[in-house]
């Protein structure tokens, strides 16, 4: 092997690419880039000021953090909704007013200030929240038009009783332990913000009204169609962010023991910053308390930053008005280009040399040579059926098929014209089984194991099974199972494809070429399922050995059979059987002679083949070609392989016109004749096997005869 | 977007081609034209003395409509272009790199390996291209996907003169169509375009960004022209040619038959590359899927400005047109991948 492929070998077999995609999908990752920005802006302010971590310089700091972060919740929450509040800056002025009068001028307790300073934010909020809740104004011009009024209000009260303010004698020691006392170390406003986030964050991830809020913001029409009250929910986040403001004010108001012109100025330009750069996104629904809370440490970092190492208001301004422009671009890009983003780097393809094949063309004389014996296949349910995976008779000889419309369809015997919706399970009915019973068993692709019992009743047995230690996307859940089969103890062994793609994502695990294949087994008996086997490149068709002490499964990316050993010395173990097929190996299912048929659902490429020795140019590609001009595996050429139990290959049947079974996923002998089915297929076809016992059928087979 | 150069060196450029639309539409006019002859690869067509002949093989055969193409005669090795004189001159280009023109062998200087273009200009003049230094007509796959420009193209002015090089580097010129006034118009088959060279030796590009390889010219009787256009252009191929590593493993490992590369018929094997959107799905090969091969002629009109096409589609067969003529009033189309003649209407 030149180095340069074993260097991509070892890149892309040892570095785990595809966790970046796991971890993209998480939600969590939303805070991924505010919190980078936190770092950064405390390492940078941290290291550029000198005593900035001091605790003295640091109480003070967090004192108008605790206010500043009240008011940013509260800014948060209406954003949620899908509103904005300009006029915080002026409530909160205004609330700091009425403390600060309450207390001074009038000289009334502490307690009737901190209700004065709520009473306005509450007042001023309802008249927001009226306005845009429930008369249905513009928020921005609505706010902007409370924030000027409020604004006017209290530059007016200020000139007005300015000095009687600082006249009075007023005193009291709440007032000052409020504004400047510590509880445990911890300023007043630093805990009020933090209870308050608390229960914030609590109330909108757990709460109804939580719950309604984000769904008004998400998308108020269809809040509106699922029966909540958009116009109260609008209206109570406007309630909340004033009382959030008023709060803030009175904290203020007992920290300085005054308001003056400056009170408050700037500060809605400063939140709305904080509430964006955190990450909470402008049109509602996306956002969250902690996101509030990381802009406003971001934001209160860098303005007081500035100004501490001595730059002017004109830059502190222009930084934000940066800084709120760089959120907004990137919140937007980055919801609108996510699953983009994702997409791109989710398929993480990795190195595979295949083994050397024998040629498949009908004239190498090999025993897998193709022909076009099954073109001479009657066709069942054509142009009636989409993706019969897997087919089945029963005792009666019906036949039976899942489609892609998450149907199990049952053709009627002698001649299979009529036909009727057996069940319907939902999903992509893939691998179908009969037990001991007559339950019909199959496996749901995006769904689970499932049990549908004769009068039609569908059960599910099993969606989950263990997750393993080191997975990041939950791999608990069945993603795309595949095929099962029934031990004589009736113990269900089935495959789950793979971890990465959803059932209806199959072909590109082909291209990542990653093996997070499994067979697992559920157990009826208690009801459990376990993981027997991981690691296999897309595990896909299982049947029990004629004498059930073993079992075949099919691993179709890497071409290879596997037997799986039930007892016996091996028990527990899987050996290789066949190997470094040219077709991609799928179900497989007894035949009458005591041998096996198994499908080949696709051909392999002397192009994919070397594809797979190159993940970098695989990566690349998926990158930078749309998914339809995609390198696939030949999945428009397939056939059926019929092998014995020592490995060894009997017969092959294919259909190189490609008119009836392009791609062959399933077959079932039955009476002497080979029912086809294929995923991509619109038919079932009929095919009588020469020389096959015409009295064999599969149930007799399994389960004697009782069935 | 302004910030694409940018994220470019993270996502990776999108590799895009144009689109068919405008003149080049598809349609199914290829698929529904009537058969003039079946013939297996049809390349070259002329008209020889009043009767049409095309190349197949080592072989000239005269096409009688309604009757099987006749063997006119053979030469020892493929024949892969032709060209008739004002005065009935037959000039034909062999595999091995011979030139006979009225089986007489011209003298050519050995880098003219790949003669995939004669023409006769109107002052009597014999122009030929020559698609490749390096590579044999057949091994067109080779020279695209090794990304060679080594082509030329060469003229003898009159009888009994040597050929001389009028042009160079060229990324395989195919084709050649003698224009008024001295300038000659030819296809440049991997650089998508059809190009003029004038009679002071000037290039310049008549039709740029074609969605396929342009193959053969030839001039219409309204003074416009005829263009055939051998396969489609494909993103997963252009983005082979950038993929250096794969390519030379391709090049080097893969059978050429199998090749991501163009070709002129494409899904008679299973060995072949397939792309996503190539997958019978439901009994179905959607028309419009990714395809290595792809049947299409383009009428021009006098300024050599595409008007309006006849397509073959992923799900058709009758792919790889070599050469399309006008004759007898219709326009006759070789598809050298489809292994027969079809005839259309002249206008369209």
């Amino acid at each position: 092997m030149p180095s340069r492929e074993r260097l991509q070998a070892l890149r892309y077999n040892l570095i785990p690419d595809h966790l970046i995609g796991e971890i993209l999908t998480k939600r969590w990752t939303d805070n991924a880039i505010p919190f980078l920005v936190l770092v950064a802006v405390i390492a940078l302010f941290g290291t550029a000021i000198p005593g900035f971590f001091n605790p003295f310089s640091l109480q003070e700091s967090t004192r108008q953090l605790g206010e500043f972060a009240i008011v940013v919740i509260g800014l948060t929450v209406v954003m949620l909704g899908g509103g904005i509040d300009l006029s915080v800056g002026s409530i909160f002025a205004l609330a700091t007013f009425a403390s600060v009068g309450s207390f001074f001028i009038l000289g009334l307790p502490v307690w009737v200030a901190f209700l004065a300073a709520l009473a306005t934010g509450a007042l001023f909020g309802a008249i927001n929240g009226y306005l845009v809740g429930f008369l249905r104004l513009r928020a921005f011009l609505t706010t902007l038009v409370t924030f000027i009024i409020g604004r006017a209000v209290f530059d007016i009260l200020v000139v007005q009783f300015g000095a009687a303010i600082q006249m009075s004698f007023a005193s009291s020691d709440a007032w000052d332990f409020i504004g400047d006392g510590t509880l445990a170390g911890l300023s007043v406003p630093v805990i009020a913000a933090g209870l308050l986030a608390l229960v914030t964050h609590v109330t909108l991830t757990r709460a109804r009204i939580g719950w309604h809020i984000l769904a008004v913001g998400g998308s108020r029409r269809s809040a509106h169609n699922a029966g909540i009250k958009v116009r109260r929910t609008v209206f109570l986040t406007y309630v909340f962010s004033g009382l959030c403001s008023g709060a803030a004010g009175f904290l203020i108001a007992c920290r300085l023991s005054g308001a003056g012109p400056g009170t408050g100025a700037g500060l809605e330009i400063l939140a709305l910053t904080a509430a964006v750069v955190g990450g909470n996104a402008l049109g509602g629904g996306r956002g969250s308390v902690v996101k509030g809370l990381m802009g406003a440490v971001i934001v209160l970092v860098m303005t007081n930053g500035l100004i501490r190492l001595g730059y002017g208001t004109g830059t502190n301004q222009m930084v934000l008005g940066i800084m709120l422009a760089v959120a907004v671009t990137i919140d937007i890009r980055w919801l609108k280009n996510r699953h983009k983003v994702l997409n791109e780097v989710y398929v993480a393809p990795v190195y595979l040399k295949m083994g050397e094949t024998q040629s498949a063309e009908p004239q190498s004389g090999t025993p897998f040579a193709l022909n076009s014996r099954l073109a001479a296949a009657e066709s069942i349910g054509l142009g009636a059926l989409e993706g019969p995976e897997d087919v089945i008779l029963d005792a009666d000889d019906h036949l039976y098929c899942g489609t892609r419309h998450g149907e199990i369809v049952r053709f009627f015997a002698p001649d299979y014209t009529r036909s009727e919706v057996f069940a319907h399970v939902g999903g992509f009915p893939l691998g179908l089984a009969f037990d001991r019973d007559g339950n019909l068993i199959s496996c749901v692709g995006a769904m689970g194991l499932y049990k549908i019992a004769p009068d039609r009743t569908v059960t599910r047995l099993s969606a989950e099974t263990r997750r393993s230690l080191t997975s990041v996307q939950d791999d608990a859940r069945l993603r795309d199972p595949n095929d099962l089969d029934i031990a004589p103890d009736g113990r269900i062994y089935f495959t789950d494809s793979t971890k990465r793609y959803d059932a209806h994502d199959w072909t590109l695990d082909s291209i990542e070429n990653r093996g997070t294949g499994r067979l697992l087994v559920y157990d009826p008996r208690d009801g459990s399922t376990k993981t027997l086997l991981d690691g296999y490149r897309y595990t896909n068709g299982v049947c029990m050995a004629h004498d059930g002490k073993s079992l075949y499964f099919a691993e179709s990316w890497a071409c290879r059979i596997h037997r799986y050993w039930l007892e016996g010395p091996k028990a527990g173990t899987a050996e290789c059987v066949i190997k470094d097929m040219p077709g991609y190996t799928d179900n497989i299912n007894r035949a009458s002679d005591g041998t096996y048929w198994m499908a080949w659902l696709g051909m392999r490429t002397p192009s994919f083949d070397l594809s797979l020795r190159h993940p970098a140019m695989r990566k690349r590609m998926t990158r930078r070609l749309p998914q339809d001009d995609w390198l696939f595996p030949n999945i428009n050429t397939g056939g059926i392989v019929k092998f014995d139990d020592s490995g060894r290959i009997l017969q092959t049947f294919g259909d190189l016109t490609g008119e009836n079974h392009p791609m062959v996923t399933s077959m079932r002998e039955h009476k002497g004749e080979l029912f086809i089915g294929g995923i991509l297929n619109n038919r079932i076809g009929r095919y009588r096997i020469e020389g096959a016992d015409p009295e064999w059928t599969g149930m007799r087979a399994y389960w004697g005869t009782r069935a | 977007m302004i910030f694409d150069p940018i994220l470019d060196l993270f996502r990776g450029k999108a590799v895009t081609i144009p689109p068919m639309d405008g003149a080049f539409r598809p349609n199914t006019a290829l698929d529904e034209a009537p058969v003039l002859a079946l013939l297996d690869e049809p390349d070259n067509l002329a008209v020889l003395g009043n009767e049409l002949v095309a190349s197949s093989g080592n072989a000239l055969y005269r096409l009688v409509p309604g009757a099987e193409p006749r063997p006119l005669q053979r030469f020892a090795a493929p024949v892969t272009a032709l060209a008739v004189s004002a005065g009935g001159q037959l000039a034909v280009a062999l595999e091995t790199g011979a030139l006979l023109v009225d089986g007489v062998a011209q003298h050519l200087l050995p880098e003219v390996r790949a003669i995939t273009g004669l023409a006769f200009s109107a002052d009597g003049a014999l122009w030929l291209t020559n698609g490749s230094a390096e590579h044999a007509p057949s091994d067109w796959a080779a020279d695209l996907m090794k990304r060679r420009a080594t082509g030329s193209i060469w003229v003898r002015r009159a009888e009994g003169q040597p050929f001389h090089k009028v042009a160079q580097d060229l990324a395989w010129p195919n084709g050649l169509c003698p224009r008024p006034g001295g300038a000659i118009a030819f296809s440049e088959s991997w650089r998508h375009r059809v190009m003029e060279l004038d009679a002071g030796g000037g290039l310049k590009p008549l039709i740029e960004m074609i969605p396929g390889y342009p193959a053969r010219i030839s001039p219409a009787p309204d003074g416009g022209a005829v263009l055939a256009v051998f396969a489609p252009r494909n993103r997963l191929i252009e983005f082979v040619l950038q993929e250096t590593h794969y390519r030379a493993d391709m090049i080097r490992e893969v059978p050429r038959d199998y090749w991501i590369a163009p070709a002129l018929a494409s899904g008679r094997s299973f060995l072949e590359p397939l792309q996503c959107g190539g997958i019978r799905t439901m009994g179905v090969h959607k028309p419009w899927s990714p395809s290595r091969s792809w049947g299409l002629v383009v009428r021009l009109d006098r300024q050599m400005n595409p008007v309006s096409s006849a397509h073959s589609r992923a799900n058709g067969h009758r792919h790889g047109v070599c050469s399309a003529i006008v004759h007898a009033g219709r326009l006759v189309v070789a598809s050298k991948g489809g292994d027969v003649i079809v005839t259309l209407p002249a206008e369209g």
